[in-house]
């Protein structure tokens, strides 16, 4: 068995993860200028929030003419996960509690994934994830900057049938993570129950009841 | 979007973001009964996304172009199609589908 990936293996089996980061954070960037949010702020969030299908659920709101807090609520919900993961590489990264914290913050679906693999079958190794989350942070926000300053070029974003790519956005995010039945279960409950909800209630409690729902069905 | 409105959605998603990544750090010991359950949380959010982006603004599922796009994603992730792809290929049918029959 070997100890530890070489920065060489780690920066190689980044580099198409961190191509399709790019083309990820490309298509937020345009989708958000095409919701009408500032381009500076589209840039910001991408650097301060880290979290592509967080970020997608909060645009896919505003989009929809849904309000900032339902956006905040939605994206917030989805990062939830990220207490789980916190947990699991919190004892492989260095440094005291401050440092520790901010290093997890490059923790996204991608690193995190990496750092399993580096460290299988032992704990996440700490050193892929900052080394893997770091990149792609990078190529992330490059990505995203791109995107918004494509976006205003691209023109009518109703047109170029925009509005659709956020639920065909949520399916492709959705799909691969429909390994199980717990997965299965919770997807179909989570949409049953904001499907009722949705002719009732205001947006926002469509969201949180199939949060409810997933926390429930989740094992 | 105004600028002011713009910011308060950068930050409060990014303040609550920021706090879940750190809790691992900061709270290693939280039980496991709770973290697991965490993993049930995107599936049904992004499933509930999905549906609510069909619904109309009566909330009923409104059958217009997005179906059609959303049934086309979801055949290309199947066949374990890039993000970008699904994306695309949706936006593609929608627009198609309405410079064609002018929906």
């Amino acid at each position: 068995m070997r100890a530890k990936w070489s920065m060489r293996e780690i920066l190689l089996a980044a580099t198409p993860i961190a191509v399709a980061v790019f083309v990820f954070g490309a298509s937020f960037g345009v989708l958000a200028v095409a919701a009408h949010l500032p381009a500076w702020s589209v840039v910001l969030m991408s650097m301060l929030v880290f979290a592509g299908s967080a970020q997608f659920a909060a645009l896919g709101v505003i989009a929809a003419g849904g309000s900032v807090l339902t956006a905040i609520f939605a994206g917030a919900l989805l990062n939830l996960r990220f207490i789980a993961t916190g947990i699991a590489v919190a004892g492989s990264l260095p440094g005291g509690r401050l440092l520790r914290s901010l290093l997890a913050q490059l923790s996204i679906d991608e690193s995190y994934a990496m750092s399993v693999r580096a460290g299988a079958p032992g704990p996440p190794d700490g050193r892929t994830l900052i080394v893997t989350g770091a990149c792609l942070y990078v190529v992330w926000i490059a990505g995203t900057l791109m995107g918004a300053l494509l976006g205003p070029v691209l023109g009518d974003p109703k047109r170029l049938g925009l509005d659709a790519a956020f639920p065909a956005g949520f399916v492709a995010l959705l799909w691969p993570m429909l390994s199980g039945r717990h997965a299965v279960r919770c997807a179909i409950g989570g949409a049953a129950v904001a499907l009722a909800l949705a002719p009732f209630t205001p947006p926002g409690v469509p969201l949180a009841g199939a949060a409810v729902v997933g926390l429930w069905l989740a094992r | 979007m105004a600028g002011p409105l713009a910011l308060a959605l950068v930050l409060g998603l990014a303040s609550l973001s920021f706090i879940m990544r750190a809790t691992g750090a900061l709270l290693p010991n939280l039980p496991s009964a709770v973290t697991e359950r965490t993993g049930g949380l995107a599936p049904a959010l992004l499933a509930a996304l999905v549906a609510i982006q069909l619904t109309g603004p009566n909330g009923l599922i409104h059958l217009d172009v997005k179906v059609p796009a959303v049934v086309v994603a979801a055949l290309l992730a199947t066949l374990r199609a890039p993000f970008i792809v699904c994306v695309v290929a949706g936006a593609v049918v929608a627009a198609l589908l309405r410079a064609v029959f002018h929906l």
